[in-house]
């Protein structure tokens, strides 16, 4: 039973990630909650790797891991690019993405 | 009944940590909250015996991505952007839309492992896939995606290095 805890432990940290790239405003709060939705699906490779005796599961979190650090690299540039921009990183009030 | 217990508290603080990014104000507070998720989750990495993955969570997660995380919050100054920190009137919708979505994989999860149950032994008893397994399949069935991965990865320093230039 203990897959079922861990699927679920999973399953709410992808919500609430989803929630958080929803309802708020700040843009690094954006990344942060993609990262949430990152870390959730990769304690279900573990969880299953584990429970299905494979490696796969482990080796698909290294790909993942090394995709978040590459994605964070790339987001946290256009955040400073867009903070010199507007001088605000609010999503709600940035109308346009053109230099 | 002891792994409940260790599942149960680290879980626990990991949700509450994804709480803390969705709902507190302060950018610094939402760093540290996913800090802590992370950490919980290289713990939970750990009581399944997938060392190697708890080791790369806490070195890259932890030690390369929240720190440039901390470095951009620090850098931008975000402190005083914070007045309004949820979007418009559409958050209780989304939260409802978030639970519906909660439900419907949890039913998902649920039906396909009833079909073809996965076999749940204790989490002590199994053999663990070592480093020794996990170098050889890295590096003999998925060769191509590693080399792609090193590929992205120059790409997107490159890229990071062109955009933030101005």
């Amino acid at each position: 039973m203990e897959l079922y805890l861990l699927l679920g432990i999973g399953i709410l940290l992808f919500c609430l990630g989803v929630v958080g790239f929803l309802v708020r405003t700040n843009a690094v709060v954006l990344l942060l909650s993609v990262e949430l939705m990152l870390n959730a699906a990769n304690l279900v490779f573990i969880v299953f790797s584990r429970y299905l005796h494979g490696t796969d599961g482990q080796i698909y979190v290294f790909i993942v891991m090394a995709i978040a650090a590459a994605e964070v690299a790339v987001g946290l540039a256009v955040m400073i690019s867009i903070f010199r921009l507007y001088g605000l990183l609010d999503i709600s009030k940035i109308r346009l993405l053109r230099g | 009944m002891h792994e409940y217990l260790l599942i149960g508290i680290v879980g626990i603080l990991a949700i509450g940590g994804g709480l803390g990014v969705v709902f507190l104000a302060n950018p610094i507070n939402n760093v540290m909250s996913l800090l802590l998720t992370m950490l919980a989750l290289a713990g939970l990495y750990a009581a399944m015996g997938a060392h190697v993955a708890a080791l790369f969570q806490v070195i890259i997660y932890v030690g390369a991505i929240l720190v440039l995380f901390i470095f951009a919050v620090m850098l931008l100054n975000l402190r005083e952007a914070a007045g309004r920190i949820f979007t418009g009137p559409q958050t209780p919708g989304i939260g409802g839309a978030a639970l519906a979505l909660a439900i419907a994989m949890g039913t998902l999860l649920w039906g396909s492992l009833r079909k073809s149950p996965v076999p749940d032994e204790g989490l002590s008893l199994l053999e663990r896939a070592g480093v020794h397994r996990l170098a050889i399949d890295l590096f003999t069935d998925h060769l191509l995606v590693f080399e792609l991965t090193a590929v992205l990865l120059l790409v997107a320093s490159i890229g990071a290095i062109i955009i933030s230039r101005k």
